[in-house]
């Protein structure tokens, strides 16, 4: 159980760089086009939610990122004073 | 024509409210610089890191203080005013800055506390064994980065003086004119140099505190006073989803924002600006590393919020309140003309049937009346009579938009108190001490960081007073051309950052070479090679290669791949520094021994 919770928090700071990745390259990214609206295209969705698309894309995006710091800043950072 | 009428005068009048403001947030810098004197003491370490016991919300602040400049209230507004939604996605920058704090700020830190290092060369140096290219080439990158934003920052704060009293008249000192521009830009670099040189890093990084604060209040104030102007939430939204698609997407507008670019820019500027002097010295001030680990998280969440629920909704808001385009879709655009007098200077152009240069666009009458003065959005938002402030809160919001207007100042005077500071670091550790007088004691060393702090303002303040009166006055265009690719210098320092701080298999010429090889890529996206050498030719399609790739990533990332190959290649065949001194310093900062 101990090796167990050992090996997953070795871990964590891999996976957490993976997804802290992924969000660049969705957010800012190229992942944007997925949901990009199209200024040619009339029938482009261009509101979601009541609120621009890219919009909700970009906060959508920087609570992941912001996630990612919150759960090293628990998890991983280290506490002790110098 | 306009669809608003452009009504130049239908600003508030704020009668003295700015000049109480201004004066309270002047007094305070000068109470902070004179307790930072009395609690000093007078060593070189207490001086530059502020005997590094520094608390973690001073941290903090002064890390974001020095991170924004006064861009990250008019600068973000203006491009989002005139570029739309694209510009939003830069905020996704943040948490990577913040992440820096943590990620590299604690092993520069522990490092720094137990060698005594005071600048980014002395670490650099120590670490690949070289005393004079490699701290030369360290220092050089500072000081490229420092000295654009120090005079770039005081010329903002005379423009921000000027419109802040627009009705003060000119005065005349010993025989010379001054206006408000003249006199803003002297008071302000005048104080500010006063609190550095008595109080050092302590009364930098305590004004850093004020300032911090005033940024992000100023900040999310302009964003709520925007929503309130076009009806609350659920009517900001409303009104900014009828904005043309390309405002609601990328590349933008004016296309200058395709994804690649954002995403590089999110990566590598937001990095670079995280390993500046004047930030890396924030890092050897810090009192330990869970100092920097709080303010890791505070600067992720709170300036990331301030951006994308604040300064963010000012420039789109504006983009309905003050519109850049007629009713048939045509954008107004500033022309050349032989005869200004005789000849129509301003053209209606549809950019979906005719080409246009979109750094021509003109802002709304409101707004501004240049293409440049797009970055005025955010006094034209909160000093606008017919749904300012002013006009939403009754006398608390003149009280209200001052302290913005404040705000919008002290980010000027925070990045420039901050650089000023580094820059008198840099040159003071890396080349008096090494290379004019080696072997200056402590004091002496302090006292010529003081005289290079007075010499740099008063040099600055000469380049800004001078280029205002004569245009063309060229050593100050040169740097502001600077200015655009500071952080592209900045960003040349990372290679070996990562490897000294985690990958540790670089060597000495290896760091050189990618370093030279970095700066020289950063180099060619500046105006000078072309100014030597013409665009005509085969030197031409070089620069239209430049130019494109400029169009497409960030500058910095551009010379990091280059920077970071030739330091691979170099470092493969040359000796690596030795084992011993990098285990050492590998254990100090990996926190396994101090």
């Amino acid at each position: 159980m101990t090796e167990e919770r050992s090996t997953n928090r070795s871990r964590l700071p891999a996976v957490l760089a993976v997804i802290f990745l992924i969000a660049l390259f969705m957010g800012p990214g190229p992942g944007i086009y997925l949901i990009n609206p199209d200024p040619g295209d009339p029938a482009t969705r261009r509101v979601v939610l009541g609120m621009p698309v890219v919009y909700v894309w970009a906060i959508s995006w920087f609570f992941v990122q912001l996630a990612v710091v919150v759960i090293a800043y628990f998890k991983l950072w280290s506490r002790q004073e110098d | 024509m306009w669809p608003s009428p452009p009504a130049l005068a239908a600003v508030t009048d704020f009668g003295y409210v700015p000049h109480a403001v201004l004066g309270c947030y002047l007094l305070a810098l000068i109470g902070i610089g004179v307790v930072g004197f009395l609690r000093s003491k007078a060593t070189e370490e207490d001086y530059y890191l502020a005997g590094r016991r520094q608390g973690f919300i001073v941290t903090a602040l002064t890390c974001m203080a020095t991170f924004f400049s006064s861009f990250a209230l008019l600068g973000a507004a203006g491009v989002v005013y005139k570029d739309g939604l694209a510009y939003f996605l830069f905020a996704l920058n943040l948490p990577v800055s913040g992440g820096a704090v943590y990620i590299l700020g604690s092993r520069i830190s522990r490092l720094g506390r137990a060698k005594g290092y005071v600048t980014p060369a002395d670490m650099v140096a120590d670490y690949y064994g070289s005393s004079v290219a490699l701290r030369i080439l360290v220092a050089l990158v500072g000081f490229l980065y420092v000295v654009p934003y120090v005079v770039m920052q005081i010329r903002a704060g005379g423009y921000l003086a000027d419109r802040m009293f627009p009705d003060v008249r000119p005065v005349t000192i010993l025989g010379d004119r001054w206006d408000m521009f003249a006199l803003g830009s002297t008071a302000m670099s005048i104080i500010m140099m006063l609190y550095i040189i008595v109080g050092g890093m302590r009364s930098v990084a305590w004004a850093d505190v004020v300032q911090g604060t005033l940024l992000m209040l100023g900040m999310v104030l302009a964003g709520l006073a925007t929503m309130a102007a076009l009806g609350g939430v659920g009517g900001y939204f409303r009104e900014v989803s009828k904005l043309p698609t390309e405002s609601l997407s990328l590349p933008g507008l004016s296309g200058a924002w395709p994804a690649w670019k954002l995403m590089t820019v999110c990566m590598f500027a937001s990095s670079a600006s995280m390993i500046q002097p004047g930030q890396w010295m924030r890092y050897y001030a810090a009192r330990s590393s869970n100092t920097l680990r709080r303010s890791a998280l505070i600067f992720a969440a709170l300036l990331g919020c301030c951006y994308l629920f604040g300064i963010m909704f000012v420039g789109l808001g504006a983009k309905r309140l003050y519109p850049l385009h007629d009713d048939q879709g045509r954008y107004c655009f500033k022309v050349a003309a032989n005869n200004p007098q005789t000849e129509k200077v301003k053209k209606w152009i549809d950019p979906k049937t005719q080409k246009v240069d979109w750094k021509n666009l003109l802002p709304n009458p409101r707004v501004g009346q240049k293409p440049e003065e797009v970055d005025q959005v955010v006094i034209a938002v909160i000093q606008d009579e017919r749904h300012g402030l002013p006009k939403l809160l009754g006398p608390i919001g003149v009280v209200v938009a001052c302290i913005i207007l404040v705000a919008i100042l002290a980010a000027s005077t925070s990045t420039a108190d901050s650089n000023l500071h580094a820059l008198s670091g840099v040159l003071t550790r890396d080349v008096y001490d090494r290379f004019v007088h080696p072997g200056a004691g402590q004091k002496e060393r302090a006292w010529v960081g003081r005289g290079i702090i007075v010499a740099a303002t008063l040099l600055a303040l000469w380049l800004v007073h001078k280029s205002k009166w004569d245009p063309y006055f060229q050593p100050l265009q040169l740097i502001a051309k600077l200015g655009f690719v500071a952080m592209g210098f900045s960003c040349q320092l990372l290679p070996i950052t990562i490897d000294m701080l985690f990958v540790r298999r670089g060597t000495r010429p290896g760091a050189i070479a990618g370093m030279i090889a970095g700066i020289g890529v950063v180099f060619f996206f500046t105006p000078f090679p072309q100014m030597m050498t013409g665009a005509a030719g085969a030197a031409g399609k070089v620069y239209s290669l430049f130019d494109e790739l400029k169009r497409l990533f960030d500058i910095g990332f551009c010379g990091f791949v280059v920077n970071v190959a030739v330091f691979f290649l170099v470092s493969l065949f040359t000796k690596r520094p030795d084992p011993q001194r990098v285990g050492d310093m590998a254990r100090i900062m990996d926190g396994k021994k101090d």
